[in-house]
């Protein structure tokens, strides 16, 4: 990258203290700033960014916010705030109106309060899809270098792997692999629940890390065969160094679009793993309480469509985000 | 480069085909092995769940101890590996008490913990739900997303493709599970515009079977179609671009003829071998479909076995997944040999 920019230099006839022409400004940006100049003017990821940036606050500061509106996880006694015959709450919806005290109304049968509920579900659901997406990232990014750098009897094995972990079918495998993993390290009933959401991190890393592998396999393929890889092989430069300096910095395009995909997958990859009931247990998320909403769904649709619209936003948000970033970063696609 | 070289000898293709065989039955070798030892492994008691279920939850570490004795758990893994495979091909007695044997025969996957069945003949029990699901859902995915895609390449750039193209990038940006759960609510529940969800054998009762499933059909193959809607669309516009396409044209065969006979035979090639694939995931795990839409079939087995640690069942759901995954890999990758003739099989 510093080559053209170097190169832009010594072309240069004009002396220093003069104003630059419009021409050769634009031939010293870097890949980068061209990206973020093209994305900084697509509105549509401009919004995307404004709401992924909202839901980022708001799990952030989720107990804050929830303070801010009166409201916490904690009921002091459900038959305050429920039609204990009924189970639905007392005041606010389905039947009553907007009440200041709960503006998302309370949930039927415990009464707990649906914004601090929404509030840290989306904490949840945000932690676990990125740390899912990061781990898995890493993951793919080290298998994918080894395999397409090393080549011969590495390359094969972890393409066995990879193509191993592709032909089964990622809900079964979370099925399996979820009671298990809190079986096994799950001994202590208290941390039973902190486990469980370990667990939902990893049984999503596991299955997650094969797309990234393959692509940068793919990238570091070509890449190894370009002459400043050879040129700094020839040179004597370690392989792990080679690795770091030479090609990584070339991945970078493809790992930040194949992440900004990855994310809004695994807030969907959550939410259904906890409409099966073998997501987390010990923190609110959303796919529980979309889960718990479905029977009371004819008399109190509000509590189902609350966790739905925070999900749906959200995942739109990102795939239009990685869609724009995408776009971007491709110098194939200037529109 | 010289001369094109010669055509190869169909010796070629025949190899490559049992190269292929091979790969996979390395993978399914595999897979069988790691799931077996997942289930060896992982659990700290395989019989916990059996345990539970036959002391009505209360069970004790004697009890426990028995069971993990009879079902061969204190023997070396090896062994017992060994069994299991053995029974895959020749079946075995599985010794349930003291002096209760439970014949399994081949393909032997281990018995039930809940209902003491081999799991095989229950797998062969809820197949046809799986898959009356998977064939009428695969039949809408195609007609949809393939019809819808080659109609937009037909009108490529005008405001009607555009508005389909992100019409289905929004529809697939919805969770799958969202999307069937609130079609389920809103057209079963709450305005019963399909009432009888549900699966009814066909050769029961045909007219059940098709008003139960009609609902999950449609969710499951409208949500799936947007893609291939996006992707014929892709595939139909490069044929479309083809020099033949033109020569067709040039002699003056007409729009209708030139897109359906020459384009889209050519388009279909790589959404076919697409779909292979992803057929043979509907019929692995169609799992949110099932539960929401109360389906009994394979997904909804395998969850409501986790929930009792049914381990044998579970193992088996997996296994049977896989199994689909990697034939359907298998007969992609020889079909698409055949199918185009461009390709070189190396």
């Amino acid at each position: 990258m510093t080559l053209p920019q170097a190169e832009v230099q010594t072309q240069s006839t004009e002396p220093p203290g003069a104003p630059q022409s419009a021409p050769k400004a634009i031939a010293g940006k870097s890949p980068t700033r061209i990206a973020f100049d093209r994305l900084r003017r697509d509105w549509l990821a401009m919004a995307s960014l404004l709401v992924v940036l909202v839901f980022a606050v708001i799990a952030v500061f989720a107990g804050a916010i929830a303070n801010l509106f009166g409201v916490s996880l904690e009921t002091p006694l459900a038959s305050e705030r429920i039609n204990l015959i009924s189970q639905l709450p007392l005041e606010g919806p389905p039947f009553g109106g907007f009440d200041p005290e709960h503006p998302f109304g309370v949930a039927p049968r415990v009464g707990t309060d649906n914004l601090a509920v929404w509030l840290y579900g989306a904490r949840t659901s945000m932690i676990i899809a990125a740390s899912a997406a990061v781990l898995s990232t890493v993951v793919g990014v080290i298998v994918g270098l080894l395999a397409g750098y090393l080549g011969g009897v590495v390359d094969r094995v972890l393409m066995f792997v990879t193509d191993l972990f592709l032909t089964i079918p990622f809900l079964l495998a979370a099925l399996a692999l979820a009671p298990i993993l809190s079986d096994r390290f799950g001994t202590d009933p208290q941390r039973l629940g902190e486990i469980q959401f370990y667990s939902v991190i990893a049984v999503l890393t596991l299955f997650g890390w094969m797309t990234m592998a393959r692509l940068i396999r793919g990238e570091v393929l070509s890449l190894r065969e370009r002459e400043f890889v050879q040129a700094a092989r020839a040179i004597g430069v370690p392989t792990h160094r080679i690795l770091r300096k030479e090609i990584l910095p070339n991945l970078v395009a493809p790992i930040v679009v194949a992440f900004s995909l990855a994310l809004p997958a695994y807030v969907a990859a959550e939410a259904g793993l906890s409409y099966l009931g073998i997501g987390v247990v010990d923190r609110p998320s959303w796919g529980q309480t979309v889960a718990g909403a479905v029977q009371w769904f004819d008399v109190y649709p509000q509590y189902l469509w609350q966790p739905v619209i925070g999900i749906v936003l959200l995942v739109i948000a990102l795939n239009l985000l990685g869609d724009a970033i995408r776009d971007a970063l491709d110098p194939k696609t200037r529109r | 480069m010289g001369p094109p070289p010669p055509p190869r000898p169909t010796v070629g293709k025949f190899a490559f085909i049992v190269k292929r065989l091979l790969a996979g039955l390395l993978v399914l070798s595999t897979l069988v092995v790691s799931i077996f030892l997942l289930f060896w492994y992982g659990p700290r008691s395989p019989v916990q769940g059996l345990c539970e279920q036959r002391t009505n939850n209360r069970c004790t570490a004697d009890f426990r101890a028995q069971l993990e004795e009879n079902f061969g758990y204190n023997n070396p893994m090896l062994s017992e590996l060994g069994k299991y495979v053995a029974g895959i091909f020749t079946g075995r007695d599985i010794q349930l008490g003291a002096n209760t044997f439970v014949e399994c025969s081949a393909p032997c996957l281990g018995l039930s913990y809940r209902t003491f069945v081999p799991a095989f003949d229950e797998l062969v029990r809820r197949l046809p739900a799986t898959i009356s699901l998977a064939v009428g859902a695969a039949v809408i995915i195609l007609l949809v997303g393939v019809t819808s895609g080659v109609l937009a390449a037909r009108r490529r750039g005008t405001v009607a493709d555009k508005a389909l193209v992100s019409a289905t990038l929004l529809m697939s940006s919805i969770p799958y599970v969202l999307f069937a759960l609130l079609v389920y609510l809103y057209l079963n529940v709450i305005n019963e515009v399909f009432p009888e969800a549900g699966y009814t054998p066909l050769t029961e009762n045909p007219v059940a079977w098709l008003s139960g499933l009609l609902l999950p059909w449609l969710a499951l193959g409208f949500y799936n179609s947007t893609q291939y809607t996006r992707f014929s669309r892709g595939a139909m516009i490069d044929a479309l671009s083809e020099d033949y396409i033109r020569t067709a044209r040039a002699k003056g065969l007409s729009s209708r003829t030139v897109t359906f006979k020459h384009g889209l035979r050519s388009a279909l090639v790589p959404i076919v071998t697409i779909f292979g694939i992803d057929f043979a995931f509907l019929l692995a795990g169609t799992i949110f479909t099932e539960i929401i839409f109360g389906i009994n079939g394979i997904g909804r087995w395998g969850l409501e076995a986790i929930q009792i640690e049914d381990f044998p069942v579970v193992q088996t759901t997996v296994l049977f997944g896989a199994i689909v995954v990697i034939v359907a890999n298998i007969v992609v990758d020889i079909l698409y040999g055949v199918l185009d003739p461009r390709v070189r099989i190396s």
